[in-house]
């Protein structure tokens, strides 16, 4: 059962204004409280400081009510991952539990756990609290949640291709019998579990609060009011945008044994302002590849829609209204759609994920100013590495976690530089940069330099944001880092006569100053003496260098991002010295001038 | 007669309480004066002179006490007024401050710049010298280097320094040489070191700390000293002591080597001022002025401290009494966006033009309109009639809401009001559920001249059963001031961990912390058996990257080797309840300790001896008037009591209004309010609450 949304501005209200807004702000509180029991007990790193989980609240027919605070990915297409629920199962209860996270069964990938649990109200099914948590492990033969090169399901973790978990409120522990025997560490696994069963009875218990409160009748209403709101705001949105079909293209880095030439990503999105509406097609792309950098139908869909959404008023709100009017058109077997089982997809929420979101923000781009953003840097530089290793000052205990040192730099859109602490398309500039002192006491090594990179940047009238670089280096011990810097081949591109953002590094470097340069998908060893360096992916640069403000080219030279040098011969912008000692001003004469003859240069 | 007297300057009105040696308390208010704040600090001493009958001067020289919420280190952060600072850091971090550690943003935000540094790039200097984590140095110090960066700054015209440099938290060496080489080569510049202002490791935390400590070191001296000038010539000779953001007082030269912790002092007296109005363990307490809405919480009956609070884009770096602000406060602007959704606030119309009805030029339809527009604000009676409030032009502004919403403009009146109270209860859970309070088992005190108005309805969205509109709800955080203690608190890095516990170099540090202690004791003038001391750490699970404080009892300061148990159980304990979950198994490491010095001061318990008469007669309005009441219960005709005309153990129920000449109180209908002992106006919803209280 499907419903449609009305996206015109005198769609029938069935609740009061000042209603929508208080339930608006009523299931944002609830998620946002879901949210706070998931962070608060589950044990793992990467969920409590990394933030790597999201809940949500759909209706029962599967449409996304409200999300606050997740990550893009785990939600724009929570749908598929509750839908093959009411497929499989016909007895549902109040007070049953399920478990999914299979790529088959509209997953995103091995590695996130979704959480579905129905809210009944009077008996019938209204809702579902979704709580999806990235597990530390799941089994894999590999210790990783990130596989590359796991070609199938069966190099993969459990799966659980909807699972119920409780049965009228009662927990199956044979279920997590299942989970704990084929997992390394079964005691975290077991404990952001019950994190996620607690934040969806919490979410089932306030939805059912609310009924209570304002009347089941007032909710109903709300939601349907609630999806029109979300329908008419894209709906405008779009209707703003330029009529056509735009298309684009980008590459993945190559993947020994998996790509050796690398992954293309095409995208087109065909935009009906008269219809509001806009459909991306990711069908023009090549089959799956042998190994784990597929996307689930799940990623694919969702990185289809973030891409639209990057490029609309943040303030729509990513309901299933607005979700309705942008479709998405995939391909089975696809690398980039609907896998073909039992191929891998390992990685589906990074990497190659990640470039069908860059080429989604970039897409617009084609509609020329002010539309769309420049590319931004790839995922999991060196800087972002697990580092392992016996720590010498606790007697050789092994340490092995993520760090989070550097990583990489968004690019730009119309009117804004790329923003600095981006951290990949799938992050959103949302995950937290490592404390140098956290890190150097938790282990024996020693951060160097980290900070930004002159110069790194693409130019443009507004510049993609230059790349974090970093300098450590182990202490008394040889330290292994694993990392795999996509965009170290294939670094990103400028739009609309953008220039480039530099790209990836890893190097070595020797007690006695040599140094070499280390491959891009790798685990490397660095022994007691070496360093390392690494330069993460900069942000690309949108539209001409030659219309940037002279004003923005100075600011960008005095906060230390841009060389003169550079300003001069990109921007053609010439300096004085101003009032402060270490600031530039603009020297309007010498750069009119500049820019004049440059103008006159290029003319045919 | 001598008096105590607490001055706390809000965004709008100075407020001034004063206490007589009796307890017997008054409220006095006078317009803020942006720019040179202590004039509105004498104007309102003035009126309250006035109030007692008395000259000024009189007045003044009775004086014994001024405690103060001075407000002039935040508006000089917020307005961006700050002096220029020159931040020396080490080489290879020259971008400390522009990482932060990854600065907050929303998923789909992407038009907006990435945020400046708090200190810009040419005013930034590094140098070479190097420490680990574990205190070695590993690249000494290039003092040459530190010469030339003085030599820049000086060039530059900087007004203070602040030196941040690794891992000066375990080894000061080379801060404090710094310190010596910037004294040598720019006199008379104030430097602040990191290690000194907030010695905790994370260096950004504790470097914006320094940054912003310098920045408002120079304005927060000058106002000092033109405040004790205005005081001294105004006849003063008794003691001022100034708020801080921990929950405490400090005498002024205190808080002269420590400025920043003046920095948004004044709010933080609302949560003292419930520590004395309240048993209850769990208190919210919502302050809801002109701009913002303010809100903080006791959990077990004491203060929540945080280390997450910000300022524009940055961490204010050191702890503080965690008080959030939503900007929903009289002057919040209504909107409605093309979707045809209501919006109230974040936009203000601050205190000029304010509101429409102010008469003050303002157009935007905000939510003090809206409460005239309902009938809940008298608009003859505003500030006890002292401000005439324009009906019609209410009326006009929140016409545009109810035309871009098809509805009427009461209706309109009613969305903007409920809509307000809905951000509110919103930033009340943000912070109860974030501290693990659950708001429907907490009570309620108002502060602030707006919340009564808004507080019945909060109050059943949130299921809450009772609340308390004290009686100098309008100047509660002044209130706060005057029961407060004389505080600070003192921090120090000392690693270890219960795998290799070091309980002599704990002690050695917790002496160190209480010495300091013990002298700002001296200096603050608290007497031996006024003195305690309280002692936390913070502790973390081998591999985790954030701490968590833990409070822990060490009598005399000392700590052997057979207490580790119980710092390891409260460890755990504490991790459980913030996180729900323990690890018996894993390592604990300790590697922070604090110690809080507690003093008390003469009289400070005086004022909760204080009571009102009882109430004689039956319980009689002054009046009523006619209140829209939403579309259910429509238009009805409410009593209005005056509460300086109730005694004590009166009675009043809703539907009602309770005013005075500083607030208007809406009690819904089943919420029954009954006048305490002190005067305060103590609300229970639920016909069945009331006779268990009256049992």
């Amino acid at each position: 059962m499907t419903r449609e949304y009305d996206a015109s501005p005198d769609a029938k209200r069935r609740i009061d204004p000042f209603m929508v807004a208080v339930l608006k702000s009523r299931f944002e509180a609830i998620v946002r409280e879901m949210s706070l029991v998931v962070m608060r007990a589950s044990r793992s790193a990467v969920i409590k400081n990394a933030r790597d989980f999201s809940c949500a609240i759909l209706t029962f027919e599967h449409e996304l009510v409200t999300v606050e605070d997740a990550l893009p990915i785990h939600v724009m297409s929570m749908d598929m991952a509750t839908r093959p629920l009411t497929d499989h199962f016909d007895d549902i209860e109040d007070g049953d539990i399920f478990i999914n996270n299979c790529p088959y069964t509209g997953g995103t990938h091995h590695a996130d756990l979704i959480m579905a649990m129905p809210v009944f109200i009077e008996g019938t099914p209204r809702f579902w609290a979704v709580a999806l948590s990235h597990h530390a492990d799941t089994g894999a033969p590999a210790p990783s949640t990130y596989l590359p090169f796991a070609k199938n399901i069966f190099e993969e973790g459990m799966h659980f291709p909807c699972v119920r978990l409780v049965r009228k409120g009662e927990v199956r522990d044979d279920i997590l019998r299942i989970g704990t025997m084929r997992n390394r560490v079964p005691d975290l696994w077991l404990g952001d579990v019950h994190a996620q069963l607690g934040a969806c009875r919490t979410g089932a218990r306030r939805i059912e609060e609310l009924c209570t409160r304002y009347s089941e009748q007032t909710v109903l209403d709300f939601i349907a009011d609630w999806f029109d709101y979300g329908a008419r705001r894209a709906a405008a949105a779009i209707s703003a945008l330029p009529k056509g079909t735009y298309s684009y293209s980008i590459k993945h880095d190559p993947v020994p044994g998996v790509a050796d030439d690398g992954i293309p990503v095409n995208v087109a999105v065909h935009v009906d302002p008269e219809a509001g509406e806009i459909i991306v097609d990711a069908r023009d792309n090549i089959d799956c590849v042998e190994g784990g950098l597929n996307l689930s139908a799940n990623t694919a869909t969702g990185s289809c829609r973030i891409g639209v959404f990057n490029n609309l008023d943040a303030s729509i709100p990513h309901n299933e209204g607005a979700k309705s009017r942008v479709k998405v058109r995939l391909r089975k077997g696809c690398v980039v759609g609907e896998p073909s089982y039992p191929v891998g997809t390992s990685v589906a929420t990074t990497n190659v994920n990640d470039r069908l979101m860059i080429a989604g923000n970039a897409v617009f781009s084609e509609m020329g100013a002010p539309y769309g953003q420049a590319e931004s840097g790839s995922h999991l530089p060196a800087g972002v590495g697990v580092i392992s290793g016996a720590d010498p000052f606790k007697g050789g205990k092994t340490y092995v976690n993520q760090v989070f040192v550097g990583y990489a730099a968004g690019g730009a859109n119309h009117g804004h530089d790329g923003w600095l602490t981006y951290c990949g398309a799938a992050n959103a500039g949302l995950i937290q940069l490592d404390s140098v002192e956290v890190d150097e006491s938790m282990y024996p090594i020693l951060i160097e330099e980290r900070g930004v990179l002159q110069d790194s940047q693409g130019a443009g009238e507004f510049e993609g944001a230059p790349a974090m670089y970093g300098l450590f280096r182990p202490i008394g011990h040889d330290m292994t880092i694993a990392y795999a810097a996509d965009g170290t081949t294939f670094p990103p591109r400028g739009v609309l006569g953008g220039g480039d953002g530099k790209a990836s590094l890893t190097r070595r470097i020797d007690a006695d100053g040599s140094t070499e340069d280390l491959p891009a998908f790798a685990e490397e060893i660095i022994p007691d003496g070496s360093k390392l360096y690494f330069t993460a992916c900069a942000g690309a640069g949108y539209g001409p260098p030659s219309r940037r403000d002279p004003q923005r080219v100075a600011d960008t030279v005095n906060r230390g991002w841009l060389s003169q040098a550079r300003a001069t011969q990109d921007y053609g912008v010439a300096f004085e010295d101003g009032a402060e000692p270490g600031v530039l001003q603009v020297d309007e004469t010498a750069t009119d001038a500049m820019r004049k003859s440059a103008s006159e240069k290029a003319r045919p | 007669m001598t008096y105590d007297v607490c001055i706390d300057i809000g965004g709008t009105f100075t407020d001034c309480l004063v206490a007589d040696q009796n307890g017997d308390i008054s409220i006095f208010k006078a317009p803020t004066t942006p720019g040179e704040f202590e004039k509105g600090f004498i104007d309102v001493l003035n009126v309250a002179a006035e109030g007692f009958g008395l000259q000024p001067r009189a007045f003044i020289e009775q004086i014994a006490l001024i405690v103060h919420g001075s407000t002039v280190s935040t508006n000089a952060l917020v307005e961006k007024k700050t002096v220029r600072v020159g931040l020396l850091l080490n080489d290879g971090h020259q971008d400390m401050l522009v990482l932060r550690e990854g600065p907050r943003k929303g998923a789909f935000e992407w038009k907006l710049d990435y945020p400046e540094p708090y200190v810009p790039r040419n005013l930034t200097q590094t140098v070479v010298g190097r420490i680990d984590a574990r205190g070695k140095v590993i690249t000494p110090l290039d003092e040459a280097g530190v010469r030339a960066a003085a030599h820049h700054f000086k060039v530059s015209g900087v007004e203070a320094l602040a030196v941040g440099l690794l891992w000066s938290v375990v080894n000061p060496s080379h801060e404090l040489r710094v310190a010596e080489i910037l004294a040598e080569e720019l006199p008379g510049i104030p430097v602040t070191l990191s290690h000194e202002i907030n010695p905790m490791p994370r260096e950004y935390k504790r470097v914006i700390a320094a940054a912003i400590d310098a920045s408002i070191r120079p304005i927060v001296q000058t106002y000092i000293k033109r405040l004790e000038t205005a005081l001294t010539s105004g006849g003063f000779h008794g003691e001022l002591l100034l708020a801080n953001c921990i929950g405490g007082m400090m005498p002024l030269s205190e808080m002269l080597q420590k400025p920043i912790y003046s920095v948004m002092s004044g709010p933080t007296l609302a949560p003292m001022a419930a520590l004395a109005l309240s048993d209850e363990p769990d208190i919210i307490v919502g302050d809801m002025g002109g701009t913002t809405f303010d809100v903080s919480a006791l959990r077990g009956h004491q203060l929540i401290i945080t280390p997450d609070s910000m300022i524009h884009d940055d961490s204010l770096g050191i702890p503080k009494v965690d008080v959030r602000s939503v900007g929903a406060g009289g002057g919040s602007i209504a909107s409605v966006d093309i979707g045809g959704l209501l919006h109230v606030g974040p936009q203000s119309a601050g205190a000029r033009p304010g509101p429409a009805c102010y008469g003050q030029g303002g157009l935007a339809p905000t939510v003090t309109d809206a409460n005239v527009v309902l009938g809940i604000v008298d608009p003859d009676y505003f500030l006890g009639g002292k401000m005439k409030l324009d009906t019609d032009a209410a009326i006009a502004a929140v016409s545009q809401i109810a035309s871009a919403l098809g509805i009427g403009v009461q209706e309109a009146a009613w969305s903007i009001y409920t809509t307000a109270n809905h951000n509110m209860v919103s930033a009340i859970e943000e912070i109860t559920v974030r501290e693990g309070l659950n708001p429907r088992e907490s009570f309620f005190v108002c502060g602030g001249g707006a919340t009564a108005i808004h507080i019945a309805e909060m109050v059943d969205i949130l299921g809450l059963t009772s609340y308390m509109i004290p009686r100098f709800m309008a100047g509660l955080s002044a209130f706060g001031g005057l029961i407060s203690d004389i505080c600070r608190e003192d921090n120090a890095v000392f690693l270890t961990s219960d795998a290799a516990f070091n309980a002599k170099g704990v002690t050695a540090t917790l002496g160190f912390l209480t010495q300091r202690g013990t002298s700002f004791f001296d200096g603050a003038g608290v007497a031996g058996e006024n003195r305690s001391f309280e002692f936390s750490f913070r502790g973390r699970y081998e591999f985790q990257s954030f701490e968590i404080e833990v409070p822990f009892d060490a009598p005399g300061g000392q700590v052997t080797a057979d207490m580790l148990p119980d710092l390891v159980e409260a460890f755990h304990q504490m991790h459980e309840r913030i996180y729900s979950i323990r690890s018996d198994n894993d390592t604990v490491e300790f590697v922070a300790w604090k110690s809080r010095a507690v003093g008390k001061r003469d009289g400070q318990d005086l004022l909760n001896s204080q009571r009102i008469a009882q109430q004689s007669g039956p319980v009689v309005p002054k009046g009523a008037r006619q209140v829209y009441l939403g579309p259910q219960d429509g238009k009805q005709n409410l009593a209005v009591y005056d509460l300086r005309g109730l005694g004590e153990s009166a009675t009043v129920s809703g539907p009602c209004l309770v005013e005075n000449e500083t607030f208007t109180a809406y009690l819904k209908s089943d919420h029954h309010g009954a006048i305490d002992s002190q005067g305060n106006l103590q609300v229970v919803v639920g016909s069945d609450l009331v006779k268990e209280t009256q049992e």
